[in-house]
């Protein structure tokens, strides 16, 4: 019934409007990244810039500081446009 | 390459940097691989594919933080990778 509506977002449309903005990325497992998104391709590999990394452990959350990388998207479950992890 | 995405320029005004585009800049550099298991490999990116094969030199392998092996030359498969990452900051500052 979709079809052929003009006002219908794509998925990867979506995601192109964050690009240059933050973006929150929660992975598959306990891990999520936040970054700036520069691009990405029709897998939803990512490149992203100023990347903070955080992996939940048994003794906590442990954060990764990375400058610039490309995120393989086989493992990415969620995008979320300009959020970010609670500070628990 | 074997990037099929086409890419426009978001609202955000920054230039677009496809996973394609990546690739083509960081080969010669040091890099930092994580693979799904959480393992690190420092090292010069030799040479990848758009499957996110790598090959690499000078290869360090750093199990949570932890310098573990030394293989020099190494492959690795893609479907492993995590992320490639650039490191102009020493990851040890974070990890």
């Amino acid at each position: 019934m979709s079809q052929n509506n003009p006002s219908q977002l794509l998925p990867s449309e979506l995601i192109d409007r964050c690009i240059g903005s933050k973006i929150w990325v929660i992975m598959k497992g306990d891990k999520e990244l936040v970054g700036t998104l520069c691009g990405f391709d029709v897998y939803v590999n990512m490149v992203l810039e100023d990347v903070t990394e955080y992996e939940y452990t048994a003794e906590g959350r442990r954060i990764t500081k990375l400058d610039q990388i490309l995120l393989n998207g086989n493992n990415i479950a969620i995008l979320v446009p300009g959020g970010s992890p609670p500070d628990v | 390459m074997s990037s099929g995405g086409a890419d426009k320029p978001g609202s955000g005004g920054g230039a677009v940097k496809t996973p394609s585009d990546f690739l083509k800049s960081i080969r010669g550099r040091p890099v930092v691989v994580k693979l799904n298991s959480g393992v690190d490999y420092r090292g010069i990116l030799a040479c990848l594919d758009g499957y996110m094969n790598i090959a690499m030199e000078q290869t360090e392998e750093y199990v949570n933080g932890q310098l573990k092996n030394k293989y020099g030359d190494a492959f690795i498969r893609g479907n492993n990778v995590l992320y490639i990452s650039t490191t102009k900051r020493t990851l040890a500052d974070g990890a």
